[in-house]
């Protein structure tokens, strides 16, 4: 099928892509969207919007995603399985492609017990290959109960994958029966250790799909020890620990490190990268500057 | 078998407002797990002492079965209770009774508040149908009696029960040594049953049920209340 977004133009012409992702804020100011949104522009081609992670309450998706196309930045839709059932899901989709959404990214979602709303109802209808099957067959021109779609979405599919979890194995033939269910790109949980990028690289080379590794700058230890307790097969070398704490200027060693793991992904042949600021959106620009990929 | 626990006796003293009342316990799982069985009711009496009047104690055979219906028209609430329960203790004033406190599961619960005109009230909440596991002590669900079983394709592992999302198509990315991502804030390790699925899969040969993906679980027969036309024997 055709690329019908910038993001899988850039991938499908070659180029290193880099796309990175907005944190949607708890309350209703779209100020704070749109001064991520400037942040980004110019450095990214697309951006995700995440869809409440860990099940915390902030600003839902679909209205993060319009004030993106307001700006002019394209948005990836993140769409999770944990609080809507197939109607909700379906219905936030052509809703999403009635806005202008081209690109999706399809996961299960965190367990609402792991955040702040641990008492809230875990949904779970669909997984994220039925969700990802959910959007093919969206695309396809039919809706999940069967009725024909006379204007469908088009939208790119992408999913998630972990690469540091084990077994491998069972990650991998879960992948495999995403891109069966049509996914067309692979995002990835964070890495900081070149051996998970060998690792992914091994594991999925017989995979037909653009694979973008996940970066996030370590703004410090704590976050780099609260990373290491929460995300789950995450490794972070002793070496990058080390150069935290001995930092004299967390910022500077912030970018720097995102700045070679950046540049470690081009090496390890990936087509692109996955951005993930956490905070840090002024300095996107600086970081990929310093990676020297563009 | 199914898995009780006592509710507070605040609660079920809320519950009786100053009722007379009769205890009922159940021979079945209950029994067997020693939630609701013959001990346990002298147990609860023995704790009622003072707060609530309790005129008699008995244990009904299973109060999922009471006995046939026709077996009990025409009787007073009291009849029916000599009827169903073995006595422990004072049925000769079960016609004082107001009310019956039953130890049985929800199932049970409800089945004597169908056959007696006085309140039924239940001393526990019911949890789930699984299993004990001796070591560490637990509990553990198993079954979730979604009405289509998918165990033949999971080497004997229950996604819907076991997987704290119920996922249909393989483990999530919160999967860490083996475990659940909900391990991390619930304080206790629950293994993660698709590493466990593809495990023993994979152990039997069989990993091909993993690579097919398996459709979403259809409600429309697992609405409330679910009900079935009874068939006996092997269809």
């Amino acid at each position: 099928m055709s690329a019908r977004s910038r993001f899988m133009k850039s991938l499908r012409s070659g180029s290193f892509t880099i796309s990175g992702e907005i944190d949607p804020p708890k309350d209703a100011n779209p100020a704070e969207v749109v001064e991520q949104i400037e942040a980004l522009r110019e450095h990214v081609v697309a951006a995700n919007v995440t869809d409440n992670p860990i099940g915390d309450v902030i600003m839902c998706t679909l209205a993060t995603c319009a004030i993106m196309l307001q700006h002019d930045l394209e948005p990836i839709y993140q769409a999770t399985c944990r609080d809507r059932n197939r109607i909700a899901l379906q219905s936030d989709a052509i809703g999403a492609a009635a806005l202008g959404i081209k690109n999706v990214l399809a996961l299960t979602g965190d367990h609402p017990r792991m955040g702040r709303s641990r008492d809230a109802k875990p949904v779970f209808d669909l997984d994220s290959v039925l969700l990802t099957r959910m959007f093919s067959t969206l695309n396809s021109g039919r809706n999940l109960s069967g009725e024909e779609l006379e204007h469908p979405p088009s939208f790119h599919i992408g999913v998630g994958f972990s690469p540091g979890v084990e077994p491998i194995e069972a990650e991998v033939i879960k992948l495999e029966k995403k891109i069966e269910a049509g996914a067309e790109f692979v995002q990835t949980q964070c890495i900081y250790d070149e051996r998970v990028l060998e690792k992914l690289r091994d594991a999925t080379s017989h995979l037909d799909v653009p694979i973008l590794p996940g970066v996030a700058p370590l703004r410090s230890v704590g976050m780099a020890k609260f990373m290491l307790a929460n995300v789950p097969g995450i490794s972070i070398p002793d070496e990058l620990m080390q150069r935290l704490e001995n930092s004299r200027n967390l910022t500077e060693t912030a970018i720097d490190i995102a700045a070679e793991l950046v540049s470690a992904v081009k090496d390890y042949g990936f087509p692109g990268v996955h951005l993930m600021p956490v905070g840090m959106h002024m300095h996107v620009g600086e970081i990929i500057k310093r990676s020297g990929v563009r | 078998m199914i898995h009780t626990r006592h509710k507070p006796l605040e609660e079920i003293l809320q519950m009786l407002s100053g009722a007379k009342v009769a205890l009922l316990g159940c021979g079945g799982c209950v029994a067997f797990y020693r939630t609701g069985g013959a001990a346990q009711v002298r147990e609860l009496a023995e704790k009622l002492r003072g707060h609530a009047e309790v005129v008699a104690l008995g244990v009904s055979n299973r109060q999922c079965y009471l006995c046939a219906e026709e077996e009990l028209s025409g009787l007073s609430d009291a009849e029916r209770i000599r009827k169903i329960a073995r006595e422990l203790e004072g049925f000769d004033r079960l016609e004082e009774a107001e009310a019956v406190l039953s130890l049985a599961c929800g199932v049970g619960v409800q089945n004597l508040a169908g056959v007696l005109e006085m309140p039924v009230y239940p001393a526990q909440n019911t949890l789930f149908m699984g299993r004990r596991r001796v070591e560490g002590d637990i509990d553990i669900e198993l079954c979730a009696g979604c009405g289509d079983c998918v165990l033949g394709y999971t080497a004997g592992i229950c996604p819907v029960t076991r997987c704290s999302k119920s996922l249909m198509n393989g483990p999530c990315g919160g999967v860490f040594n083996g475990l659940c991502e909900v391990s991390r804030v619930a304080g206790e390790e629950i293994p993660c049953a698709w590493v466990e699925i593809y495990r023993r899969l994979k152990k039997l040969g069989r990993l091909q049920e993993m690579r097919r993906i398996r459709e979403a679980k259809s409600h429309s027969s697992s609405g409330i209340p679910r009900r079935v036309k009874v068939q006996e024997g092997v269809e």
